[in-house]
């Protein structure tokens, strides 16, 4: 059973999102800041990262790079999801080593796609 | 001193005092010489005749050798005092007897000296004589005169001219002193007043002119130019106090406009202020809002699946609903929010060079659904030399959604065409896309708002074709970031032919930052983004109305461009791009009613108001032809000014390049006609404004 993590501050969205995700098969481990989802993934060693940006105490472009430089957390996927459609925030979730990128409203089917093709993906690897 | 710097009197007085001497001493001088002259001659005959007279008498006495005899006569010239010497000469040129008065010694008879004769020796006048008897010669008389009475004579006379000379010089003087005046002092007089005028700048001081000579004509000569000078001053003065009025008034003009300014400037700041506060409220409520639609949207979609798998089948219906609604909420958010963002200049492009036909082929299949469902069919045509193109993809693909949306909504059994072709327009490669439909159509009214923020007219149309208003406005901004164009062509029943052109390869950064509002943004960003003022277009033949017209519009800070005639203002209607025109009727080549129906027929201009302004009353027709209002001359300006900032409030965006609109072919025309519903066709096109 493949372990997700998803550090989100909006308790509801991290209950909804979770649950969906739980219902899909998936184990997920849940942290409510940048901070505490940066010691849950070095502790646990989830097989992805579902990383919301706008988050108390560190934000996720933080988490991310920390996370990416690591060498034992560099190989986990982390998909950025972010309020704003805007360019610079696309180029930045790049910029800051995420895997791939999604914007909120969750288009729950549209990322269930994205988990499963970098699940595969690093299956492969 | 110079004898040319002389004063005139002193010249005039010193040349004639020089001349009258000079005449007087040269006619003296003349006559004391000949005087002289005949005196001498006088002299000499008076000397020869007392020879004569004494040889006469001493030639007994020389011929009898009797010496005593002619000394005694001899002496009898003692009398005459200025003879010198006498002497009588033998044959034999010795001394015979002689007679000296002041005992000089005698010598002999100089050889030369021979017969009758004179000559003048030493200041001395000599005369000789033969002294003859019964035509035998004697000897020689010789007679030596000192000529004192002609040097005496010469010496008076000397004198007596110096003195008259003098006597009559003195008299010149006087005389000239007194007589130069009547030339020197009409010219010192002028000279005065000439100085009196330069240094007092007094042009009202006149000559007085006294004799009708020369002089006098120069002063009348000098009074009509101080006349002359004298008008010219005063008019110059008129003409300098009016100048002064006129700049203070100019100044003040200034004044007051800089104040205007600055007030428009402050105006304006606070409004960009306010419309950028706007702008974020918006785009953080739009925040706000979202975050608990995710958690309604998700939980209902979870909500769905587990009551599926529980089999309470009837709930699901209501759940759907649920997210149908939360949907339609969330789109309208997003719209709100792309809006405020394009508004904010948060917009940006993300160009990346892709693929037209597998877009448009990606569109097609998406929209196919929705096509479907109003039993609609899609046609595609792109050509073939239609490649890659550079520009923001998702933006290309959602103004490609949202035409093609509205073309599925807006039409019922009928045919939607999609057609991409290449362009070339100043030396650039552009892309047309045009997609039309055989739908309801769009009233020219409507057209107006079409492009328009929130101009959702009914709320039951929106219910009935669903949409949130803001489709074609965020489709309008799209396009006009990436420097495109969009344009539509409809009539209501007959289907409408939307038309974008993007450049091949879109440049970035934003052709201009919206304006606050975003109200008064022209469409038409191409060739160059205008930034500026709204433009008033003033068509009328009359200089003096535009000038009028002019002058009122610019204090009511609009733009304004005039034009002479129908011709011109027909051309500066699709060049500037204005607001509103104000239209003349009677003008000489092309009236005003041609003008209107020309402006009407093309569908660069046709949505730009009219406001007919004519002394010609005959609203019925004007407002037939497509007037927007009517105004008989001489104008109402508060009238007019609360017209034109009607049009401009409801400006809407004004539709680009109509030669860019395809014609709807005859046979689309019959084919959409037959599938038109026979009424309420306006109603539902005043709605399609807020169409997405």
């Amino acid at each position: 059973m493949p372990k997700i993590l998803l550090v989100e501050d909006n308790e509801m969205n991290r209950d909804m999102l979770s649950r969906r995700l739980q219902r899909k098969g998936y184990s997920v481990i849940t942290a409510p800041d940048g901070e505490q989802g940066h010691l849950l993934a070095c502790a646990e060693c989830p097989d992805l990262i579902l990383m919301d940006i706008s988050l108390p105490v560190m934000n996720g472009w933080e988490v991310t790079r920390l996370l990416k430089t690591n060498d034992s957390t560099r190989h986990i996927p982390i998909i950025a999801l972010t309020a704003h459609a805007l360019v610079t925030d696309r180029q930045k979730a790049f910029e800051a080593g995420c895997d791939d990128y999604d914007t909120k409203p969750i288009e729950f089917n549209r990322l269930n796609e994205k988990i499963d093709n970098l699940l595969v993906a690093k299956k492969v690897s | 001193m110079n004898l040319q710097n002389l004063s005139i009197k002193r010249k005039l007085t010193l040349i004639t005092m020089l001349t009258s001497s000079a005449a007087l001493v040269l006619s003296s001088f003349s006559f004391l010489i000949y005087d002289l002259i005949s005196f001498r001659h006088l002299l000499i005959q008076d000397l020869m005749t007392q020879a004569e007279i004494i040889g006469y008498n001493s030639a007994g006495a020389m011929e009898f050798k009797d010496v005593p005899a002619a000394t005694a006569t001899l002496s009898a010239l003692t009398a005459k005092e200025d003879i010198v010497t006498a002497t009588l000469y033998g044959r034999d040129t010795r001394a015979f007897a002689s007679y000296s008065r002041l005992n000089k010694p005698i010598g002999a008879l100089s050889p030369q000296l021979h017969g009758n004769g004179y000559r003048f020796d030493g200041g001395y006048l000599e005369v000789f004589h033969d002294v003859t008897l019964n035509g035998e010669h004697l000897g020689t008389l010789f007679l030596q005169s000192d000529m004192r009475q002609w040097s005496l004579r010469a010496k008076r006379y000397a004198g007596i001219l110096c003195i008259f000379v003098l006597i009559s010089g003195l008299l010149a003087l006087f005389v000239s002193s007194k007589l130069q005046r009547v030339i020197s002092r009409p010219i010192l007089h002028l000279e005065d007043t000439m100085r009196m005028v330069s240094a007092n700048k007094n042009y009202e001081v006149r000559a007085v002119k006294s004799y009708g000579d020369e002089i006098g004509r120069l002063i009348d000569g000098f009074n009509t130019m101080l006349a002359e000078i004298q008008q010219r001053d005063t008019a110059l003065r008129g003409a300098n106090d009016e100048l002064k009025t006129r700049t203070r008034e100019l100044e003040r003009e200034i004044l007051h406009r800089k104040q205007t300014q600055e007030e428009l400037l402050k105006a304006k700041h606070a409004a960009e202020e306010a419309s950028k506060a706007k702008s974020t409220f918006l785009a953080n409520m739009s925040h706000e809002l979202r975050t608990p639609l995710n958690a309604i949207i998700g939980y209902s979609e979870m909500l769905e699946e587990e009551t599926q798998e529980s089999g309470k089948s009837e709930n699901v219906q209501d759940l759907r609903k649920i997210q149908t609604a939360g949907k339609h909420l969330l789109s309208l958010i997003n719209d709100v929010l792309d809006l405020s963002k394009i508004e904010a200049g948060k917009m940006g492009l993300h160009l990346e060079t892709f693929e037209v036909p597998p877009l448009i082929d990606e569109m097609v299949t998406t929209l196919q659904p929705a096509a479907a469902k109003n039993g609609n069919v899609i046609k595609v045509h792109v050509s073939k030399s239609v490649g890659a193109m550079r520009a923001d993809v998702t933006k290309v693909r959602q103004i490609l959604f949202n035409l093609l949306s509205n073309a599925c909504k807006f039409t019922d059994h009928g045919t939607i065409s999609v057609d991409v072709d290449p362009r070339s327009m100043a030396g650039q490669d552009w892309l047309r896309f045009s997609v039309s439909d055989t739908g309801i159509g769009i009233s020219p009214k409507q057209k107006g708002k079409l492009f328009h923020e929130f101009a959702q007219a009914d709320a039951s149309i929106a219910r009935k074709y669903g949409g949130t208003g803001l489709g074609l406005a965020i489709t309008h901004r799209f396009v006009q970031l990436m420097r495109g164009r969009i344009a539509v062509e409809s009539e209501p029943g007959k289907g409408a032919i939307f038309t974008v052109e993007l450049p091949a390869h879109v440049v970035g950064e934003a052709p201009e930052t919206p304006r606050p509002g975003g109200v008064n943004d022209t469409a038409t960003s191409f060739p160059e983004p205008k930034k500026h003022q709204d433009t008033i277009l003033v068509i009328d033949d009359d200089a003096t109305v535009r000038d009028l017209m002019s002058r009122f519009l610019a204090k009511l800070n609009f733009r304004v461009v005039t034009a002479a005639s129908g011709e011109e203002g027909l051309r500066l209607a699709r060049q500037v791009d204005p607001i509103v025109i104000t239209l003349d009727v009677v003008m000489p080549d092309c009236d005003g009613w041609t003008v209107l129906r020309k402006l009407k027929a093309d569908p660069f201009v046709a949505e730009i108001p009219v406001i007919m302004v004519t002394i010609v009353d005959n609203e019925a027709m004007g407002l037939d032809l497509g007037a927007s209002n009517y105004l008989i001359k001489p104008v109402d300006r508060d009238r007019l000014a609360v017209l034109i900032e009607k049009h401009r409030g409801a400006r809407p965006s004004s539709p680009t390049d109509g030669g860019t609109v395809s014609q709807i072919s005859k046979n689309q025309k019959t084919q959409r006609d037959s599938k038109l519903r026979s009424s309420g066709e306006v109603n539902h096109a005043k709605d399609l404004v807020g169409r997405r």
